[in-house]
């Protein structure tokens, strides 16, 4: 057999330079970004002739009053983003799990009818839905505000879930059906005892995303005049003009809420790994 | 073996034919009966259909045509027939299929608590009895992964046993396995048929065969090409392809 000679690494300067090299290397690409960026928010805050004013924004996170540490109104706005969340959460799940197994099912309605509920949703946009269901449908069938807003959220995340969902189940080889089969396991017990399980550990990367998906897009209720932490920082921006205060603030208190959430569910797909 | 009692036909096979989508006739007008106690090994060469014969004896494949009856129970369109023959055929597979996010005991528990209906602690005592007759027990708590391939087939015929069957189907129970852990599978297995469990077994273990199955059945095609006991194959081979599988395999 031919051996090829090993090539030796030519020297150079560059790569064996101590700033190019890790941890340096890491430590300098971060502070250019981080510098780039504050030096873009530092252009368009001088251009705008913006002052900033963070001063006044603690008072709408947490305020004290008595001694008592108070919510402030963007977080009141986010406990109500929690609420729908969690409600619309528990009915996107049914949804998307109840439209998976219609269409793995053998019946020709149940398969039809998963598959016209997943295309109506996920092509077309969630604001003109959010639209129908609270003007049209809402008033049709007595849904008040509220309860308009958790179908609409859960119909559309449900739609998307149920792919996932659906892909989780198809994942799971086929042996497994078969032993359970064999078993004499109903199809009932198939799911509960073997397939969701399984199914569950390997979907939860993506239906992270699906979760954090929806815990924005439940912004989009402050159309309705629903008070979650979008329509709280939109009336908070327009009653002080601390527009990019307020703003950046809501941004990160989003962004506080969905990075726990994924390092919470990072840390459990650790946990709850399948030994295979 | 030779005291052992063969019973009436517990298993009747008749005109069976399955094609697959694509055109692949994988089993063709195949007939067969099998007493109770029997323990019948099938041979061939891959895709001669003897996988696919098996799975029809369970209804993991759907037959085109003929008719298949187990314990006087029809393989057919009736659900409750097929639930009922479910749970009385055992099957092992060849990759094992056991649960892999559960324990080796409640592998083997399940199916009793969902399907016969018992209490936890009657399935714990019976997967116990099962998985000491498969020399596993020390293992009940350890997960598919922290058990070798032959470990593993141990407690997946465990599992299967453990729902009382009347049949036993095996697969190739021990194609997956590495060499040094076919013998204790095997070792389960001719216990299993010396106690007079009815046996159907895929393999090519000439050794397994000679020791404990009364008849064997050389398939190729979708068809049986010759049967006959296991001393008929070794010595005087009928057919041309049987003899020259047999070259092959021995």
């Amino acid at each position: 057999m031919e051996v090829r000679e090993k090539v030796k690494p030519k020297y150079s300067f560059f790569k064996n330079f101590i700033l190019f090299q890790p941890p340096w290397r890491d430590i300098i690409q971060f502070l250019l970004l981080a510098g780039f960026f504050g030096w873009l928010i530092y252009l368009s805050s001088t251009r705008l002739e913006y002052k900033w004013q963070w001063y006044r924004i603690p008072k709408y996170v947490f305020q004290i009053k008595d001694g008592h540490l108070v919510a402030g109104r963007l977080i009141q706005g986010l406990l109500f983003t929690f609420k729908i969340s969690g409600v619309s959460l528990i009915f996107t799940f049914i949804f998307g799990l109840g439209t998976a197994l219609l269409r793995l099912s053998g019946s020709f309605t149940g398969r039809l009818l998963s598959r016209l509920y997943l295309e109506l949703i996920r092509n077309t946009p969630l604001l003109v839905q959010i639209y129908l269901i609270y003007f049209v449908l809402g008033p049709i069938i007595g849904l008040d505000r509220y309860m308009s807003a958790v179908l609409a959220l859960s119909l559309f995340e449900g739609a998307y879930s149920s792919e996932i969902f659906r892909a989780g189940i198809v994942s799971i080889h086929k042996g497994q059906w078969e032993a359970a089969y064999s078993l004499g396991l109903s199809g009932f017990d198939m799911y509960r005892d073997i397939i969701l399980p399984q199914a569950t550990r390997r979907i939860l990367p993506p239906l992270t995303s699906q979760v954090i998906t929806l815990i924005k897009d439940s912004a989009l209720v402050s159309l309705v005049a629903l008070s979650d932490l979008t329509l709280e920082a939109k009336i908070l921006a327009s009653d002080t003009f601390l527009t990019f205060e307020i703003w950046f603030t809501a941004a990160a208190i989003y962004l506080v809420v969905t990075v726990t959430l994924s390092t919470i569910v990072s840390l459990m797909e650790k946990r709850f790994q399948i030994r295979t | 073996m030779s005291e052992k009692k063969l019973g009436e036909h517990i298993i009747t096979v008749d005109n069976v034919s399955k094609t697959f989508t694509g055109g692949i006739q994988a089993v063709k007008n195949f007939s067969t009966k099998i007493r109770r106690s029997e323990v019948l090994v099938i041979m061939g060469p891959s895709g001669s259909g003897k996988s696919t014969l098996l799975r029809c004896l369970n209804g993991l494949e759907e037959p085109d045509s003929g008719t298949i009856i187990i314990d006087g129970i029809p393989l057919d369109d009736d659900k409750r027939h097929r639930l009922e023959i479910r749970k009385e055929v055992g099957m092992v597979f060849q990759q094992f299929n056991l649960f892999p996010h559960l324990t080796a005991l409640e592998n083997v528990n399940l199916a009793q608590i969902r399907v016969r209906k018992k209490s936890k602690k009657e399935a714990t005592e019976m997967s116990m009895d099962m998985l000491t007759k498969v020399g596993i027990a020390e293992k009940a708590h350890c997960y598919p992964a922290q058990l070798s391939g032959g470990q593993q087939q141990r407690v997946a015929i465990a599992r299967a046993l453990a729902m009382m069957p009347k049949v036993m189907l095996f697969d190739e129970p021990t194609s997956a396995l590495d060499p040094e852990m076919i013998n204790e599978v095997l070792d389960v297995m001719k216990n299993l048929a010396r106690e007079g469990m009815t046996m159907v077994v895929v393999t090519h273990e000439m050794g397994f065969a000679r020791e404990v199955s009364d008849w064997v059945i050389f398939m190729d095609d979708g068809q049986i090409v010759e049967t006959g006991t296991v001393e008929h194959f070794f010595k005087n081979p009928r057919e041309e392809r049987t003899k020259l599988f047999l070259s092959q395999i021995l």
